[in-house]
């Protein structure tokens, strides 16, 4: 085994060079996390869910006299400079255990600390002196007493929650290096079971049955058509657009109405904090113009209308032919509106700490184009095109980090917009036998508007 | 039948004959494999793995899929007892080979050499599924 090295790296991996040694690496990481996990959750279930449950199942009943009450104070160091002081109602109860007076201050859980004295102090109020009241003692210790049982939810919550997620990161790192030790990849990407439970994030896309690596297209034909069978779901990336900008527009200007009315409340209080003032500029104008951009995608997401796309069968074959009805709803005249056909490379990688996709066109038909379009408010354009597919087309794949992708492009130029696309994915499946060459390609349109041009 | 061999610094030679001539494959033919070894004097294998798998290359990370996969422990069946193994399966529907532009699919037959201690050593021979033709990018026009 060779001596690790820490700088080599490619493509964002760190790599020590020797795969035992980053298996040790590996384990060592994971295992120091499952130690640490085990270590947190055992200090805070001994010193804190185990004393609650022994004193919510363990702690004998019995009534008790208040003699004297009080308010016990507790100063925790807050480094660098200031200390926390917690204040807790204490109350002198005098009862009997196992046939034994005894004479004890009541025990209390952490939730009844209170950093509040006034708080404190108003708990303390509740309990009146020589009053009976009915109290616990712990059997093992009879001097122990409570005054109060119950659970405090958030400790129980926390005790479980961030040990939990040390020991599932820990533990699951641990057992995958376990299982990879001394095995070849081929051997580990043929060990099925729980090897998605451990890396579930490193796992493609479900496959269609019988077909390995060609993805599913469930959620692309569960949507019947008007005229044709399917209606193909949208992959607009202008939505995906508008939505980033609506957030941004949301988040930023967030900051700047906090921001405002702290300089508001300075105004008011006689104050002016010219560094917020001079902070609040430059965020306004970002906030204003985050604003802008949204309302104008907006705008021009909803003038342009929906756009359409309807196929008589799915998932499409190499070879195969295939009706499309494209539609296009909304106002205004288009100056071309084209349908084509793209296959789409995708490709995942790390570079440095992100992660990059990379997505290429590799290939691309061009279905359909009409010219100067004028879509009505009462009645969408539709037109009708036939698709070919290739005889020799590579099928839809997916992988973790790779994809090859087919879809339909609906590319248009309104008028007054500026130009816009959108996508339809679809799923080409590999066929087992050769299919007749396709011949020429068909296109029919339906004019519902004034007579339109359409070439190909 | 096409040969393929591997050479490394290190002694082992992996001689792996295909059953179909150029190594093409098509989905659902089974495709069957043997092999020879040579050059393992003095090193006694413990093990040998027979795979058939496809990987991705390209801009990517490797993603990689395992077909069919057999490990050999049996001593009579591996150097020096025997030098010889043959292996067959019926080939899957997908995924094909593709030579894109930034994604491809390679399907390979791997044998795979563990040698007692912790040394392995692997041999790796391509082979076709179906008959896609290589990518190429769109002309500016499309």
């Amino acid at each position: 085994m060779r001596l690790p090295r820490f700088y080599a790296k490619k493509r964002g991996h760190r790599r020590t060079v020797s795969r035992e040694w980053g298996v040790v690496g590996d384990g060592l990481f994971h295992g120091a996390l499952l130690v640490a996990g085990m270590c947190f959750g055992g200090l805070l279930v001994s010193g804190v869910a185990a004393p609650e449950w022994r004193i919510n199942h363990e702690f004998r009943e019995t009534t008790g006299t208040i003699l004297a009450k009080g308010l016990a104070k507790t100063t925790v160091a807050d480094p660098p400079a200031t200390v926390i002081t917690n204040w807790r109602p204490c109350l002198l109860v005098r009862y009997s255990a196992n046939g034994v007076m005894h004479e004890s201050w009541s025990h209390s859980t952490t939730a009844t600390n209170t950093s509040d004295r006034e708080v404190a102090l108003r708990r303390l109020s509740d309990w009146a002196l020589g009053t009976e009241v009915v109290c616990w003692y712990d059997p093992a210790s009879p001097t122990m007493v409570v005054l109060q049982r119950g659970y405090n939810w958030w400790l129980w919550l926390l005790s479980f929650l961030l040990p939990g997620a040390l020991v599932l990161i820990g533990g699951t790192g641990l057992v995958r290096v376990i299982r990879a030790w001394g095995k070849s990849e081929e051997h580990r990407a043929a060990s099925a079971g729980i090897s998605e439970l451990l890396d579930p994030l490193a796992q493609p896309a479900l496959a269609a049955p019988g077909y390995p690596a060609v993805p599913i297209c469930d959620d692309l034909v569960n949507s019947p058509g008007t005229v044709l069978r399917y209606r193909l779901p949208i992959e607009s990336p202008e939505s995906w657009t508008l939505v980033g900008f609506g957030l941004f527009a949301l988040l930023w200007n967030a900051v700047v109405v906090v921001l405002a009315v702290g300089a508001g409340l300075d105004l008011l209080g006689g104050r002016i904090d010219w560094w917020l003032f001079a902070l609040l500029v430059p965020f306004l104008g970002v906030g204003i113009g985050g604003i802008t951009l949204f309302i104008r995608s907006l705008v021009f997401a909803t003038a342009v209308g929906p756009t359409q796309l309807e196929i008589s069968d799915h998932p499409l074959l190499p070879g195969g032919r295939y009706d499309v009805l494209l539609a296009q709803g909304g106002t205004g005249t288009f100056q071309t509106l084209t349908l084509s056909l793209e296959l789409e490379e995708q490709a995942t990688f790390r570079q440095g700490t992100d992660t990059r996709t990379e997505q290429l066109v590799v290939w691309r038909q061009q279905v359909a184009c009409v010219h100067d379009v004028s879509a009505a408010t009462d009645s969408r354009f539709e037109a009708r095109a036939v698709v070919d597919v290739p005889n020799i087309a590579m099928h839809s794949f997916t992988s973790a980090h790779n994809a090859v992708r087919w879809r339909l492009v609906v590319r248009g130029t309104p008028e007054r917009w500026p130009e816009f696309c959108r996508t339809f994915p679809v799923v080409v499946f590999p066929v087992g036998v050769d299919l007749p060459e396709s011949t020429s390609r068909s296109l029919v349109v339906h004019r519902r508007t004034p007579s339109q041009e359409v070439t190909q | 039948m096409t040969t393929a061999t591997d050479r490394v610094p290190s002694k082992p030679k992996i001689e792996v004959q295909f059953d179909r001539p150029h190594r093409q494959h098509e989905p659902r033919d089974t495709l069957a494999v043997r092999y020879r070894i040579e050059g393992c004097d003095g090193e006694r294998i413990c093990a040998i793995e027979h795979s058939v798998l496809w990987y991705t290359e390209g801009k990517g990370e490797e993603d990689l899929g395992v077909h069919f996969f057999q490990r050999v422990t049996d001593r009579a069946m591996m150097p020096p007892a025997t030098t010889a193994g043959a292996f067959s399966t019926p080939l899957p529907q997908s995924p094909l080979s593709y030579e894109g532009v930034i994604v491809k699919v390679r399907w390979c037959v791997r044998v795979r050499l563990f040698f007692d201690g912790s040394r392995d050593f692997v041999s790796e021979h391509v082979f076709n599924l179906g008959h896609i033709p290589p990518a190429r990018m769109p002309s500016a026009r499309a």
